[in-house]
């Protein structure tokens, strides 16, 4: 079975797998193993303690309500972009369309610092929101742009008119048209970018530390409060916090997916 | 060279691909694998090319077992249907890929390219890549690439299937030419037996992975050993309960021995040939195919009685 | 009713106000002591070395990356074995990962303290966390699906045919591959080449934790960044982000040359 061919077709061999299945246990499995140890260190006792602290579970809610906050945002917002970017037409289109992706390419500090200087304490235009809850909504806003977009925009392009005009037709206004035709179309793709949006705002990092000023209690995020106990020497604790934003990542990509995929099967 | 398939059989889990084939191909021949989709053909070309390996049988070429040969030693040309081209490179690289990784000198590599494109009519395409050629220069070219190594057998699995109806012809006509002048022992697989007819000397008809009948294209129109070959080499009919070749049906207008009577049910002018539907005494029904002339001798029109004699040309053993 | 102007007024003033405009002050403020001001603040010995590093970590990370990205996309799309569906999944969980839990990780793996293995590179005299090895680890796990993502599809596309052509003709499994497979998904290759090196330059929060930011040691250029701002420097901040953005628009300009070659093939 599979001799013949199997061992001369390319990427046949079993070295070739191994080799890639023992990379990948080195770079990323073994240490996320060692992650998820560590959180039980001290037992369940110890665990338990250490994610229901007040500021643990302060930054969780903070982390999780604000992640909700921005997937909801995204979904209508990238909508409307990746609508705009394929059904109308203006000078400068392109460009647009390229700069989509900058978030997925500009470092996150990167993206703090730009928000910082246009909404921060030197704004320009004089609006501050550094250090409060909503800057936190912003910078994940920033580096999720592109998740609905992305999803959204190949869908819409494959919908031809066909649909709406038979719609129009039958005496469908505008605004039904949307609801009743395009929107149950697009709803796996938004359900999917959603979910990768979401599971990337919940782990955010790098675009949060400049701007929220990282109060604890106040706009301390999930990642940001277990950064700051890796620097105070409490592992456990970052381990255990580590352990439910893994946790917290994998479930929202599942629902999602499995939303997604619902979704998908009632249009066929 | 020769092949000889020897107790050959394969099957994809449940499914039986080959259920203990065995066949001779002498060398030098034209053979057709002719067959409906699934019956087995596809995969007794690969299992020959080594592209499949047998579950149970030996294949023998020129002589020696080559079952446990990997493809790239058993030196046979193989023709994808859908040419398989290498996109990325141009029409002569293609061709000279067999050379090239022989590690022919260039010189030498160059002037067969040439003489191969010359053969298969693509001098001029040579620095074009295989998506500015249309569906037949592609296949020509898969042809080309195949025969450079110079391979003791030359193996073309459907190899006109996605081109279509004219350039198919043409191919056909091609591919006759093209083995007179090259004598390699070539086999290609079709479902077509119009192609299997007019370019084979020989056929194999292959039904549910079982070999129905090997022979020549006339013994098979004439000879066919069962139901199937004679429906599939070629149109039938059916005269209690005998099945029988549409146009060796006589058609009369007064009874004699051995004659069924009929009705017309239809008269269907099909170019040169005319089709006439009938229904017999007994409520069956069936169709006789006859000439423009005969319908016009005979007056045939809807609704007449007619009575229809088999001629035993072509009649299945009972 | 929304009309198409107002949507798109809607959609571009979003794209402004997200995108545009935070990003454009940032060259502005780069710029606001002149041009000689920017510039050298980003050549100080400091901030040369911390684009060097992020130099290694990239050249480093991406070339392991990819040859791991095509090994993996071959094992998954050519072959078949228990754990399949499991490998692909197991690959995107970089994407789910927070790069701090990236970066705890790698110290409880190489931690000289307490590291699982860690000890005993610390015996062989090999520093990891707190140095360039740590980093480039951290490099390595976040950029690691991008390749193989972009592989995949491009090699389910192209199917096998070409390969056993290749076979009948006579060539043995690396002929094959070099020859046939490689050239036939290098715009797959290419894309997923140019995704990991955005995401490694970009990357912060793991090595933030695994670096212990050692200026002038093991500073990459974005932690760089905010050592920067940390210090009120706000020209050298500015300009190391202008640096960085152009590195990103490069890469933006290259996915967008790329794309269409990797749809075609």
């Amino acid at each position: 079975m599979g001799r013949g061919l199997g061992r001369s077709l390319v990427g046949g061999d079993v070295l070739g797998r191994g080799i890639a299945m023992a990379y990948l246990s080195v770079v990323a499995l073994i240490p996320l193993a060692a992650v998820v140890f560590k959180a039980f260190d001290g037992g369940w006792d110890t665990f338990w303690n250490a994610i229901s602290s007040p500021q643990a579970t302060y930054s969780l809610r903070l982390t999780l309500i604000a992640s909700l906050i921005v997937v909801l945002i995204n979904a209508v917002a990238g909508t409307v972009i990746a609508w705009v970017l394929v059904r109308d037409e203006f000078p400068g289109k392109g460009i647009v369309s390229s700069l989509i992706d900058l978030p997925f390419a500009l470092p996150t500090i990167v993206a703090g610092l730009t928000l910082l200087a246009f909404y921060g304490p030197d704004s320009p235009v004089g609006i501050n929101l550094a250090f409060t809850k909503v800057s936190v909504v912003m910078a994940l806003l920033f580096v999720t742009l592109p998740f609905v977009v992305r999803a959204v925009q190949p869908v819409l392009l494959e919908l031809d008119g066909e649909m709406e005009q038979a719609a129009e037709s039958l005496g469908a206004g505008r605004l039904t048209v949307f609801r009743r035709i395009i929107l149950p179309n697009l709803l796996p793709a938004i359900l999917a970018g959603g979910g990768l949006a979401f599971a990337r705002a919940v782990g955010e990092f790098g675009s949060l530390v400049l701007i929220t000023g990282n109060i604890p209690f106040d706009t301390q995020a999930a990642s940001v409060f277990i950064f700051s106990q890796v620097e105070s020497d409490n592992i456990i604790g970052a381990a255990a916090v580590s352990v439910v934003l893994l946790v917290a990542s994998l479930l929202i990509l599942l629902l999602f997916g499995w939303l997604s995929r619902k979704a998908l099967r009632h249009d066929q | 060279m020769s092949i000889v398939v020897d107790s050959v059989s394969k099957n994809f889990g449940d499914f039986v691909a080959l259920d203990d084939v065995s066949l001779n191909v002498r060398d030098g021949s034209l053979t057709a694998l002719l067959g409906p989709s699934g019956g087995g053909k596809s995969t007794l070309l690969r299992v020959i090319a080594g592209l499949e390996a047998p579950d149970s049988g030996k294949v023998l070429i020129a002589g020696s077992d080559a079952t446990n040969t990997p493809p790239q030693r058993r030196n046979v040309g193989f023709v994808f249907q859908h040419y398989a081209a290498f996109k990325h490179m141009t029409v002569a690289k293609n061709v000279a890929f067999g050379l090239t990784i022989r590690k022919r000198p260039k010189g030498e590599i160059n002037s067969r390219v040439d003489e191969l494109l010359k053969l298969v009519h693509l001098d001029g395409f040579a620095h074009r890549y295989p998506s500015q050629l249309s569906g037949g220069q592609r296949q020509r070219m898969a042809l080309a690439r195949a025969l450079a190594v110079q391979p003791r057998v030359l193996l073309l699995d459907e190899p006109f299937g996605a081109l279509d109806a004219t350039v198919r012809k043409e191919l056909r006509a091609w591919l006759r030419r093209l083995h007179d002048e090259v004598h390699v022992t070539t086999v290609f697989v079709t479902h077509d037996q119009e192609e299997a007819m007019e370019v084979a000397e020989q056929i194999v008809v292959l039904n549910h992975g079982k070999i129905e009948q090997v022979g020549s294209p006339r013994d098979l129109y004439e000879k066919p050993a069962n139901d199937f070959v004679m429906g599939f080499v070629g149109p039938v009919t059916a005269l209690s309960e005998r099945v029988i070749r549409p146009h060796d049906v006589e058609i009369l207008s007064e009874p004699s021995d051995g004659v069924a009577e009929a009705m017309i049910d239809r008269v269907l002018h099909l170019g040169f040939e005319v089709r006439v539907e009938l229904t017999l005494g007994d409520g069956e029904r069936t169709w006789v195919q006859t000439t423009r002339g005969r319908v016009e001798e005979l007056e045939l029109v809807e609704g007449a009685i007619v009575w229809l004699r088999p001629l035993d040309q072509t009649v299945l053993p009972a | 009713m929304i009309s198409k102007y107002g949507l798109r007024v809607v959609a571009l003033g979003y794209l402004a106000l997200l995108l545009g405009i935070p990003v454009a002050l940032v060259f502005v403020n780069a710029f606001q002591d002149g041009i000689g001001a920017a510039w050298d603040a980003v050549t100080t010995p400091e901030a040369q070395h911390a684009f060097y590093l992020t130099f290694v970590m990239v050249i480093v990370a991406v070339p392991l990356n990819t040859v791991f990205g095509v090994l993996c996309a071959l094992a998954i799309v050519r072959q078949r074995f228990r754990g399949r569906a499991l490998l692909n999944t197991l690959v995107d969980l970089p994407f789910a990962v927070s790069p701090v839990v990236v970066g705890l990780a790698l110290i409880l793996v190489y931690g000289r303290r307490d590291g699982w293995v860690g000890e005993w590179f610390a015996d062989q005299g090999i520093q990891i966390i707190f140095s360039t090895p740590g980093m480039i680890l951290a490099t390595m796990f976040v950029s690691l699906p991008f390749v193989v993502r972009e592989v995949i599809p491009v090699l389910r596309e192209i199917g096998t045919e070409q390969e056993q052509a290749a076979a009948t003709l006579g060539a043995g499994g690396l002929q094959t591959f070099f020859r046939v497979t490689l050239p036939a998904i290098r715009w797959g290759v290419a894309y997923g080449v140019v995704l990991t090196t955005a995401r490694a330059l970009g990357e912060f929060g793991a090595v933030a934790v695994v670096s212990g930011r050692l200026s002038g040691q093991t500073e990459t250029a974005t932690l760089f960044v905010d050592n920067r701002v940390q210090r009120f420097d706000e020209t050298g901040a500015y300009a190391a982000s202008v640096v960085l953005a152009l590195l990103a628009l490069v890469t933006l300009l290259a996915m967008n040359i790329i794309k269409p070659k990797e749809a075609k093939a």
